[in-house]
């Protein structure tokens, strides 16, 4: 006699869920904790103000072409150099970061859901309205802020810069600023408290870690932002001195800024970084080449880079420059170290070129020339010769671009089919990437030189007697061909909307972290099942167990 | 969680150790300040992580190197499904930033709706002690 009753099977084959009707789905995206939606939603969001970002670099390019003013005003210029800088990295890069690190990493610590769903949700929110009221200047009768995104004391106090666009960016990057920071409190705790068991520290994937760090670098480096942007803004409207030169207020403005600008640049880069290093063991079929190595240094990296903040004022001659210079070429070391490990995890491995990996290689290449112009510019001599100038413009465009727009859509093509269920087309992904490639090199490799020759950043104009037309002429055919590579991207995503659904945990076939474990698109709360964790690679681990990990037996 | 707190004691040392040679080499007063302030973030997160870690003790099962996905069986934690109360907090919030450039009049309204809606967020779950329903 039996006292139990064997419990019915649970129902395999997914239930087709009915489509949400307009009203369901208004609510769903205004209301929503599941950090995935939000992750999509800030994805596309910053999406949107890439696509912005990058018509006002169009116009910057179009007026750049010919010498004289052809559409613009000196002031219209300034204000659309201002909001390109200030969009690119505020309301694009920066909550890109937010957005993967929010699909990805609950995924890959195998966690439910991330430590604070209705504060992930505030952060969007307040990223959503900010960024807005930043860029809402531009509908404003003075125009929007026009003193660059660095924004310098005393060209940004209410004399120099009089109009309410100015104050919408202040208060609307302290606004977005606030999200950022409360978005850096939710990783790590989450990262630190919510692994799944047996994800150890040194168990977990390379994006994680460079989220933690990442976001262990928001909670440096955008406190002093806020504080700055509120003390700004209080000059502003109520006539204190902060910033007041008279005081030294335009060398305090700078000091803080840089102190949240330079970290703000790892900001950007360590997850992207973290992104690249997801791709390239998959289409390598190899593990990562010094894993515990890489994430040394990539601590190493945030650790120095609250201390190099003074490099971008070499040009003021009131810092100490042996310090900012000898800490400068310190933090390119463990740099170099990261592309030791990415080219050692290629090496006599089995290569193939799938779109994601053809989006690494354009990272690798062009991080590298941005990193070693960087170098250059970490000399206080060099520096001297070509600061301001279109050399850096095209050095920070190759480090900026190479790590996070190569890495973004590197990413894109590599979790599509975990985000969507379905894959985006390679033959389209491969012209979007050659496209987007050639028209970037042809854009920023020659402002190298049309910055040694002297042309300097920032200005509307310059003579035809200056011999900078060529230069300039080329740059602005590369940036409309960058620009004509979204349009591959866009119908890549539209015609493979129905492609049929992949239907399987890892379509790659050699997924490592945890997120290929779960089904494409996870459910709700991420896993319906989760494999033992063993080793960094958990999913490979999981589908190729003839070759799972021997660290089992430590 | 042994790391987490050697990972922020690292970061303090370092930063503590950066304030000096800062200190001696520029002798410049935003930049000291600033890398302090940052050695004392870390101290503090890496003290309550050492202070949380002697206290509880033990090996979590997350940190623990054979532990099985069962281990972490149990009550994971309370996710919110959904909320309406993220939205009315951001929106009053930039509605009262807002409000310093174009009247304080909107100044004023948002600080009142920022209230009602920070302790509507803060308060959603919270239920009275004695409830049976919690």
């Amino acid at each position: 006699m039996t006292t139990f009753a064997t419990r019915p099977a649970e129902p395999i084959a997914p239930k087709s869920p009915k489509p949400l009707t307009k009203g369901q789905l208004a609510v769903k995206l205004l209301t929503t904790t599941d950090h995935k939606l939000i992750g999509y939603m800030y994805l596309a969001t910053s999406f949107f103000w890439f696509l912005i970002g990058g018509l006002l670099a169009l116009a910057i390019r179009a007026e750049l072409a010919q010498p004289g003013l052809q559409y613009m005003s000196s002031e219209q210029y300034n204000q659309v150099f201002t909001m390109h800088g200030t969009i690119m990295l505020l309301m694009f890069a920066t909550p890109l970061f937010v957005g993967f690190a929010n699909v990805i990493m609950p995924l890959q610590i195998g966690a439910a859901d991330v430590a604070f769903p209705r504060m992930n949700m505030l952060s969007y929110w307040l990223y959503f309205f900010g960024s807005i009221m930043a860029t809402a200047g531009f509908l404003t009768p003075g125009g929007a802020a026009s003193f660059g995104w660095t924004a310098y004391a005393p060209l940004s106090n209410h004399i120099y810069s009089p109009g309410i666009g100015a104050d919408l960016w202040i208060v609307g990057l302290a606004v977005s600023g606030l999200g950022t920071i409360l978005g850096g409190v939710n990783f790590v705790t989450t990262i630190f408290t919510m692994r799944a068991p047996g994800m150890t520290m040194f168990r977990m994937s390379i994006f994680s870690w460079n989220t933690l760090l990442t976001a262990i670098l928001v909670l440096i480096a955008f406190p002093p932002l806020a504080a700055a942007l509120l003390a700004l803004e209080s000059d502003r409207l109520f006539g204190s001195h902060v910033f007041d030169p008279a005081n030294g207020g335009a060398m305090l403005w700078q000091h803080i800024f840089w102190f949240f600008g330079h970290p703000e640049v790892y900001i950007l880069a360590l997850p992207f970084f973290g992104i690249v290093t997801e791709i390239l063991p998959v289409f390598s079929r190899k593990p990562i080449f010094g894993y515990k190595g890489l994430i040394a240094a990539t601590i190493a990296i945030a650790a120095l880079s609250v201390a190099v903040w003074a490099h971008h004022m070499y040009a003021s001659g009131q810092v100490n420059l042996a310090f900012f210079s000898f800490m400068t070429f310190l933090i390119a070391v463990p740099t170099g170290v990261k592309f030791f490990n990415w080219i050692g995890t290629m090496w006599r491995g089995s290569l193939t070129f799938e779109t994601p990996m053809l989006w690494v290689m354009g990272f690798l290449i062009t991080f590298l020339l941005g990193g070693l112009t960087g170098v250059i510019l970490a000399s206080p001599p060099l520096d001297f010769a070509v600061s301001a100038s279109y050399f850096v413009v095209a050095h920070f465009h190759y480090v900026l671009f190479g790590t996070v727009v190569f890495a973004m859509f590197g990413g894109f093509y590599f979790w599509w089919p975990k985000m969507t269920g379905r894959m985006l087309n390679e033959t389209l992904g491969k012209v979007h990437f050659w496209t987007l490639f050639i028209g970037f090199h042809t854009t920023f490799l020659i402002q190298h030189w049309l910055g040694i020759k002297g042309f300097p950043r920032r200005y509307a104009d310059y003579l035809a007697t200056d011999g900078f037309t060529f230069m300039n002429m080329v740059s602005t055919v590369g940036a409309a061909l960058l620009a004509l590579s979204m349009i591959p991207f866009a119908i890549n995503v539209w015609i493979t909307r129905k492609a049929p659904k992949v239907n399987t945990n890892d379509p790659w076939g050699y997924g490592a972290s945890l997120e290929w474990a779960t089904t494409c698109p996870p459910p709700r709360h991420n896993f319906h099942s989760m494999p033992r964790i063993r080793s960094e690679r958990p999913a490979f681990d999981l589908h190729h167990p003839e070759h799972a990990a021997i660290e089992s037996h430590k | 969680m042994k790391f987490g707190y050697r990972l922020f004691l690292f970061l303090f040392a370092f930063y503590a150790a950066l304030t000096v040679v800062y200190w001696q080499m520029a002798n410049e007063p935003v930049g000291i300040t600033a890398l302090a302030l940052s050695a004392g973030l870390a101290l503090i997160i890496g003290y309550y992580f050492w202070f949380i870690n002697r206290r509880t003790g033990g090996i979590l099962p997350e940190d623990n190197l054979q532990a099985e996905i069962a281990d972490g069986a149990g009550e994971l934690g309370f996710f919110s499904p959904y909320s309406w109360w993220p939205l009315p907090v951001a929106v009053s919030a930039t509605a009262a930033g807002l409000g310093l450039i174009i009247g304080w009049w909107l100044t004023l309204i948002a600080v009142g709706a920022l209230l009602i809606s920070v302790l509507g967020f803060v308060l959603e779950y919270e239920r009275p002690s004695n409830s049976s329903s919690h």
